[in-house]
Parts: structure tokens; C-alpha cells; sequence
């Protein structure tokens, strides 16, 4: 059987505008996500994490190496691969609704069918009531709910998520992971969720991705083994399974910040 | 202050300065042409009105802004937004537009005497272009000003060039219109006063300044009052209702 998405050896090298030195952000990732899972990539900043989503994404052009979506390469963005921001990426003059109807719409989808399916990933990600707002009314986590359903609502063949709930605040995040999760349970989507937060990336995924540092490669991939119906905080705050797993990866993470230090 | 607040404060304010002025007028060792009193102001709106100069003379110049206006946003907006989609061209023209906003029409004037004549057609360029080059350039400024983001998002839902310049683009570029059609509206507002002034044959500034060759002073003082006037009525119930029904909406502008 085939991945869902496969990345070989993938190698990514940009000039950063500052400094003008020459950065290998990726240096030979290989990597196989297969159908339905959900897996988190974990690493300190500056590990190529959200180059590789921007690649998947097609939204940067790799150096080198090729991106395989259901066996056929990825050249450029595309409704087949949703993607949520880490900034607030929904757009100010569109209503809740018809933000989330936005790809619908592109698709071509009818109008009386775009309502339908808009009605009921608003009631999916909580937005009920909110439908007529527009983003500024909205809190963070509010937006980022928009973010979420809007490409849920396209209806994408995976899901990629770029430390979609870093700008929003801790206990807000609680629970946008929470219902994140209980999403995963309902679409059974292929999601890739980009992370540096080594707690976020065990509850969610799984398995963690580990990239490492100079160079940005794969170091490790740990899988976590606990049932997503048993995936609330207040269950995994006194899982033993959840602390040991996540220590592994926080020591895995760990190595590469204080390498990367030495550099 | 509450609106009521402010509303009383306004008509003390005005009563006020009409009180000084009035008796300024009365007391000050001035031939009377000088300074005329409020109601010999008040006394030639009348007059003006009655004998229908002043509508004409207000349709008159209202008409040229508002043809200028039309012209900034059926050929200055569209140009503005696709210099600006592209970062090259939009960084070569920005000194370009940014050089020619500056040098009002005004300044133009001397030489679009001699290329264009005495007469409507000098004025009507010269207001044209003040209103153009600050619209054409905030309309470049709004494309370039839209978070590369939202492009992207687009992209991503697999969104088509024209639909991210119809969805994405145009309205994130619209604070920035708004701007500039204030801005180039003020500015041609008051360059069309000046080339009035100077080559017109009819239209507020005409009508102030050949009054001042009668010693009309009251007229004049109207003429002003008008024009202040006018340009407050345009923007409350024209440019702010747009901006409100818009970019307010969207909390792109605070209010």
C-alpha cells in the first residue's frame, strides 16, 4: 500500500534576506504518513518544521527531493491539501460563514449545498451563533475555529497545520486541542500538525515526528500508543503512558536545542 | 462628550464667533467692504441664491470634482491595483507616482496654460490629475499592503489568480482607496478652487475672485463658507457612509 503523503529525500536550501548567508533548512527528510493518521512534527525553531509544511503545502518550491500525494507529485498548492496558518489567516471582510464557505465556493459548490455543509462544521467547531460576525468581533481562538472549518469544509484529502494554536492563549489552547481531537475522531483525516510544543504534539498525534537541527532531517519517530477516545488533559495530566512517551520526545527535542547552541 | 454635548457646544461656539465678528464689524475703524458683518454675508447668499448665481456657480464646481472623482475611480483605481500586483513594477513606480503626487496641480498650472489654454480645459485637467496621482498611488500602496497570507490561504483552497485579485486583492487594497479618494477628493477640491480662481469663467472660485474686484467682500466670504461647507456635506454623506458600509465593518479601521 501506498502513503498517503510521502516525502523523498527532500532538501531545502534559501537565502536569508538579512544576512545573505545561504541556510539548508531540510537536509534529506524521507518520510511516510499513511492514510488516516495523524502525525505530529516536532522540533526547536529553526528546524525547517514549517518549511517542510510549506512544501507539502506547495506553497514553497523545494531545492531538491519530491513530495508524493497519493503517489503523484506535488507541484504547486492545492484543494487536496488544506491548510490552517499559524497567523490568523481567515479574511476581515467576510463573515464567519462566508469564510468558511470560501472553498466552497471556489469549488464551484451550489449555494443551497454550501449552507448545508457551512451549518454543520459551524456546529462542529462551536461557532453556532456566530455565523453573521466577522473575524475583528471574534477572539483568537474563535479565528482559529473559522480557520479550522473552513478547511475541513473544503473537504481536502489531508490536513496540514502550522502551529495553528500558538498565537492563542494557554487555556484557549486546551481546549481548541480537545476539540481538535474529537474533529480527528469524526473525520478520521490525514493530518500533518506542525509543533514545538512537545506536550501538544504527544496529545495530538499519532506519532511525533523529531526533526533534528542542523541539518533538518528525521531523528526520530516515536509513535504514541494511547486510544484518542482516552485523549482529554485531564486523563493525560495522570497517564503514564502520556508522560513517558512525552519525556522521550522532550529528551529527543532537547538534544537538538542544546546542540543546536553549540553551533 | 455625548452627540448632545458636542451639538450644543457647536452652536455656542458658532453663536460666539458670529457675536465677535458682528461686533468686530461694527467698531473696528474699517471702510465698511473690509470687513462686513454675518448678515451681510447671510444678506448675499440670499441675494445669490435668488438670482440663482450660486446654484450654478455650486453645480458648476461640483460637477468637474465629481467628474474627476468618477475618473479616479474608473481609471486611477483599476491602474493603481494592477501596477500594484506586481512587487517589481509597483517598486519601479513608486517613486514615479510618489514624485508627481507631490507637485500639486497647482504647480502645473503655468505650463498647462500654455499646452491647453484659458480655459475649462486647463481646469479640468489640472483637477483630474490632483485627484488621480494620490489615488493611483494608495490603490498600489493597498495591493502591496494585503498579508501575503491571506494569499496564500487562498492558494491553498485552490483559489484562481483572478478570484485572489477578486476576493483577496480588491478589498484588502480598500482601506487604502478610501485614502487615497479622500485624499485626492481634498486635494482637487482645493486645486479646483485655484485654477477657478485663476482661468475660470464660472464656479466658486471664480465667483471669489472676480468679487474682489468689486470689493464684494461679503460674497467672498460666502464663496468660502460655501466651499468649507460643501466639502463637509461630501465627506459626511458620500466618502464616510462608503467607509462605514466597508473597512469599518470589516474592523480594518478603527472609528
Amino acid at each position: 500500500m501506498t502513503a498517503k503523503i510521502a516525502v523523498r529525500g527532500l532538501h531545502h536550501e534559501y537565502v536569508n534576506p538579512f544576512t545573505r548567508e545561504r541556510v539548508t533548512a531540510l537536509d534529506g527528510v524521507d518520510l511516510e504518513v499513511p492514510e488516516g493518521e495523524f502525525l505530529s512534527v516536532v522540533g526547536p525553531s529553526g528546524c525547517g518544521k514549517s518549511t517542510l509544511l510549506g512544501i507539502l503545502a506547495g506553497l514553497i518550491q523545494a531545492t531538491r527531493g519530491e513530495v508524493l500525494l497519493d503517489g503523484r507529485p506535488v507541484v504547486g498548492p492545492g484543494p487536496d491539501r488544506g491548510v490552517v496558518f499559524q497567523e490568523f489567516a481567515i479574511l476581515p471582510w467576510r463573515t464567519v460563514e462566508r469564510n468558511i464557505a470560501h472553498g466552497l465556493e471556489i469549488q464551484g459548490v451550489p449555494k443551497a449545498e454550501r449552507a448545508t455543509t457551512v451549518k454543520r462544521f459551524v456546529e462542529l467547531v462551536g461557532l453556532k451563533g456566530f455565523e453573521r460576525k466577522y473575524p475583528h468581533e471574534l477572539s483568537g481562538g474563535m479565528k482559529q475555529r473559522v480557520a479550522v472549518a473552513r478547511t475541513l469544509a473544503a473537504n481536502p484529502q489531508v490536513m496540514l497545520m502550522d502551529e495553528p494554536f500558538a498565537a492563542v492563549d494557554a487555556q484557549t489552547r486546551i481546549t481548541l486541542q480537545e476539540e481538535l481531537n474529537a474533529i480527528v475522531q469524526a473525520t478520521r483525516k490525514t493530518i500533518l500538525f506542525v509543533t514545538h510544543n512537545v506536550e501538544e504534539a504527544v496529545f495530538l498525534g499519532d506519532r511525533c515526528c523529531v526533526l533534528s537541527r542542523h541539518p533538518g532531517r528525521v531523528k526520530a519517530l516515536v509513535p504514541v500508543s494511547i486510544p484518542r477516545a482516552q485523549r482529554t488533559w485531564k486523563l493525560f495530566t495522570s497517564d503514564h503512558a502520556f508522560d513517558a512517551t512525552k519525556e522521550r520526545v522532550l529528551k529527543l527535542v532537547r538534544e537538538e536545542v542544546s546542540g543546536g547552541e553549540q553551533v | 462628550m455625548s452627540r448632545r454635548e458636542t451639538a450644543v457646544t457647536w452652536v455656542v461656539l458658532l453663536a460666539a464667533f458670529l457675536a465677535a465678528w458682528s461686533l468686530a464689524s461694527a467698531t473696528l475703524p474699517v471702510p465698511p467692504y473690509f470687513l462686513p458683518p454675518p448678515t451681510a454675508v447671510a444678506a448675499a447668499f440670499v441675494d445669490l441664491v435668488a438670482k440663482g448665481i450660486l446654484p450654478v456657480y455650486v453645480m458648476e464646481s461640483l460637477g468637474r470634482i465629481l467628474l474627476a472623482a468618477a475618473v479616479a475611480l474608473v481609471i486611477a483605481v483599476p491602474l493603481g491595483l494592477l501596477l500594484g500586483m506586481s512587487r517589481g513594477v509597483a517598486d519601479f513606480m513608486y517613486p514615479i507616482l510618489n514624485f508627481f503626487q507631490s507637485v500639486s496641480g497647482i504647480a502645473w498650472l503655468p505650463l498647462m496654460l500654455v499646452w491647453f489654454g484659458f480655459g475649462e480645459k486647463t481646469i479640468l485637467i489640472a483637477v483630474n490629475y490632483t485627484v488621480i496621482f494620490p489615488v493611483l498611488f494608495n490603490a498600489l500602496l493597498g495591493v502591496r499592503s494585503v498579508p501575503r497570507i491571506y494569499v496564500n490561504a487562498l492558494r491553498t483552497l485552490g483559489g484562481s489568480r483572478w478570484r485572489i485579485v477578486r476576493d483577496v486583492m480588491i478589498p484588502g487594497a480598500l482601506p487604502n482607496i478610501a485614502t487615497g479618494m479622500r485624499l485626492g477628493l481634498a486635494y482637487g477640491w482645493r486645486a479646483l478652487i485655484a485654477a477657478e480662481m485663476l482661468v475660470g469663467a464660472n464656479g466658486l472660485g471664480f465667483m471669489i475672485f472676480s468679487a474682489q474686484s468689486f470689493h464684494l467682500t461679503a460674497r467672498i466670504m460666502l464663496g468660502m463658507a460655501v466651499i468649507g461647507a460643501l466639502w463637509l456635506l461630501l465627506d459626511y454623506f458620500v466618502l464616510r457612509p462608503v467607509e462605514a458600509a466597508t473597512i469599518a465593518r470589516w474592523g480594518l479601521v478603527q472609528r
